[in-house]
């Protein structure tokens, strides 16, 4: 193999491959544009949901209405959020039927004798209902409990105030608890599960139609046997095309995080003021070479199995459905990031794309371990040399180049 | 030159088990002669001359091109030979310069050989005009004096023509069937196949009839068509074949 041949067919590869506009749509659009639109499409939303539902009033029934004390009554009518139907309006028909058909959110239920047990400082009960799948009658829920807890303490007071008690002793000491986790881990743990997937996917994309076109589309265009009848040898195309293919991908991934990480700094941050420290992803140095060594010989098999199937395709259409199939491989198991409580271990580190996203997810987070960072590399980097070697096989094969 | 010795190729198919494509081809090409390989579809021309051109190893027997052998040193013979087809296509997002280009380098040639070299096809072909235009914008004849040029940049002694006109219009296979006889006069060896009788006759010195993988007869057009007793080349086809 001669590097000069490798340099002349990888040099031409790249400038067709960057004026081809699919390819740049995927390597350059999606990532730069489409990404941020995407996170901050999301979190708008997400954020106007929430507070929609916040300053909603929520309405609700109080069953045996008149059993409350005056003081009680009049706190739940002047609670901020509530608003409270006449239980007359329901007359003859099943409260609870109606809270769960959604027509109030919930149901206080009193018992008579509230307010003389109260007053005997009997020990006496009261009941809320609520729906738990529906966010209004949880707030609803809520804010009821608010209401009763502030009036809970009213009466203690008013009862230790009668027996010249100091309310001191109802909290011989206080506690405070404080979080030690650095940002990046919070930040890791609330949005280091989406990066990860992104970037994968995003990897993948880049390389899949530079990769189509680099063999299947020599195919369509009919210029395959003019490279095959050229001097240059077979294995030095396939290198040749298997960098471009390598660097398109990794072109891909790097622009989505960078867009990933701006968005999530500057973009978002504005919406979610709240959590907007916990939004801060401080990616150092460190981190972002630890990403680029991950996404390395991921982008390696990428570019390996791409390649293979486009040579193995008879057109472009052929290659087209391929990838697509392929794309779910890929998806499904880059999907582990987001999923609770799958943790890295030695056989997680032996799987592609499984490890890739494990391990980015726990970089983002601040916490590697090293000993199943090298073993994904390890495995990784071998599985990319493995799928090179069956691309060059194949591009030597007759039958596969040639097929009927 | 160009010499076929018991050329042979078989495919492997998984239903219809072993098929014999190419089989026991010799035949002799000589310098500044056009042989024409003459044939019907699937006959093995496309074959043959895949196995001339190094795309594909033979089974068995070989072919010797300006003394190397295609068997033997097939990364050897691809600087002797130049390859044209029908189908051959361009990279439409280059241009024409940077298509010739490319190739000159796969070839081994140096800088100033390249710029020479296309500096002189480009004025032969009367290429100028579209010669930094993208090849997608091209028009089918503007391609096609792409493909030759890409096809010569390295000057190669010998040249295969794998049904060059096929699928062409008129004016664009006027181009090539002109180049053809270019390449002729500059004593280039010529190898061409067709299924197309009156192309045949028009512009073989020599021809082999293939048929079924099997060479069947060979000599100049006036040699068959005198040993069949026929007027033209489509019916001597017939006779020999059908014989």
């Amino acid at each position: 193999m001669q590097l000069s041949n490798i340099v002349t067919i990888f040099k031409k590869e790249m400038t067709d491959t960057l004026r081809d506009r699919r390819t740049l749509i995927f390597m350059l659009l999606i990532p730069i544009v489409a990404i941020p639109l995407l996170m901050l499409g999301l979190s708008s939303l997400m954020v106007s949901q929430i507070t929609k539902v916040k300053e909603e009033t929520s309405e609700i029934v109080i069953e045996g209405e008149s059993f409350l004390p005056e003081e009680l009554r009049t706190m739940f009518v002047e609670a901020p959020g509530l608003s409270i139907r006449g239980e007359d309006e329901f007359e003859g028909r099943d409260l609870m039927d109606e809270l769960k058909q959604g027509n109030f959110q919930a149901l206080v239920v009193v018992s008579d004798g509230f307010s003389s047990d109260l007053e005997r400082e009997n020990q006496t009960e009261i009941e809320i209902f609520y729906d738990e799948a529906e966010l209004k009658s949880e707030f609803a829920e809520d804010k009821i409990r608010d209401v009763l807890s502030d009036y809970k303490e009213q009466i203690v007071q008013k009862r230790m105030e009668q027996r010249d008690i100091s309310t001191d002793i109802l909290t011989p000491y206080t506690t405070t608890s404080q979080n030690v986790a650095p940002l990046q881990k919070i930040a890791g743990k609330e949005f280091g599960a989406i990066l990860p997937y992104l970037i994968i996917i995003m990897c993948f994309m880049g390389a899949m139609y530079p990769a189509i076109d680099l063999a299947a589309g020599e195919k369509e265009r009919g210029t395959l046997e003019t490279l095959l009848v050229s001097p240059a040898t077979r294995g030095e195309f396939v290198v040749g095309k298997y960098i471009v293919i390598l660097i398109t991908g990794i072109v891909a991934a790097f622009l989505s995080l960078g867009s990933l990480v701006f968005s999530l700094n500057y973009m978002v941050e504005d919406l979610l003021k709240g959590m907007s420290k916990m939004l801060a992803i401080e990616l150092d140095v460190h981190t972002i070479i630890l990403v680029f060594l991950i996404i390395l010989p991921l982008a390696g098999i990428f570019a390996g199995v791409l390649l293979s199937v486009s040579i193995f395709a008879r057109s472009f259409k052929e290659a087209q459905s391929y990838v697509t199939a392929l794309n779910m491989a890929v998806i499904l198991p880059a999907f582990v990031s987001l999923l609770p409580g799958v943790e890295m271990d030695y056989k997680m580190a032996l799987i592609p794309v499984v490890n890739a996203s494990l391990i980015m997810k726990d970089a983002i987070s601040g916490s590697i371990e090293w000993n199943y960072v090298f073993v994904a590399l390890l495995s990784n980097a071998v599985l990319a040399a493995v799928t090179l070697v069956f691309c060059k096989k194949w591009f030597e094969k007759e039958s596969i180049l040639f097929r009927m | 030159m160009i010499q076929a010795e018991k050329l042979t190729k078989v495919f492997k198919d998984k239903k219809r088990g072993e098929i014999k494509a190419v089989d026991q081809v010799s035949f002799t090409c000589e310098p500044g002669v056009v042989y024409g390989l003459l044939g019907p579809n699937g006959a093995g021309k496309t074959t043959t001359l895949r196995m001339l051109s190094t795309a594909l190893r033979p089974t068995s027997g070989t072919a010797i091109i300006n003394g190397v052998d295609v068997a033997k040193e097939p990364q050897k013979v691809r600087s002797q030979i130049g390859f044209l087809s029908g189908d051959t296509g361009l990279y439409g997002r280059l241009s024409p310069r940077e298509m010739v280009r490319y190739f000159g380098k796969l070839y081994g040639m140096s800088k100033s050989a390249i710029e020479e070299r296309t500096e002189k096809l480009f004025d032969m072909l009367d290429m100028q005009d579209f010669a930094d235009a993208r090849n997608e914008k091209l028009s089918s004849g503007m391609k096609q004096k792409v493909s030759i040029a890409r096809s010569v940049v390295h000057d190669p002694p010998a040249m295969i023509f794998d049904e060059p006109t096929t699928g062409l219009d008129v004016m664009s296979s006027r181009t090539i069937v002109q180049f053809i006889q270019r390449c002729c006069d500059e004593g280039k060896t010529v190898i061409f196949s067709t299924h197309i009788m009156s192309e045949a006759m028009r512009l073989c010195d020599k021809v082999g009839i293939i048929h079924e993988g099997k060479l069947y007869a060979e000599g100049t057009v006036h040699e068959l068509l005198e040993k069949t007793g026929t007027d033209n080349l489509e019916n001597a086809f017939i006779k020999i074949v059908g014989e």
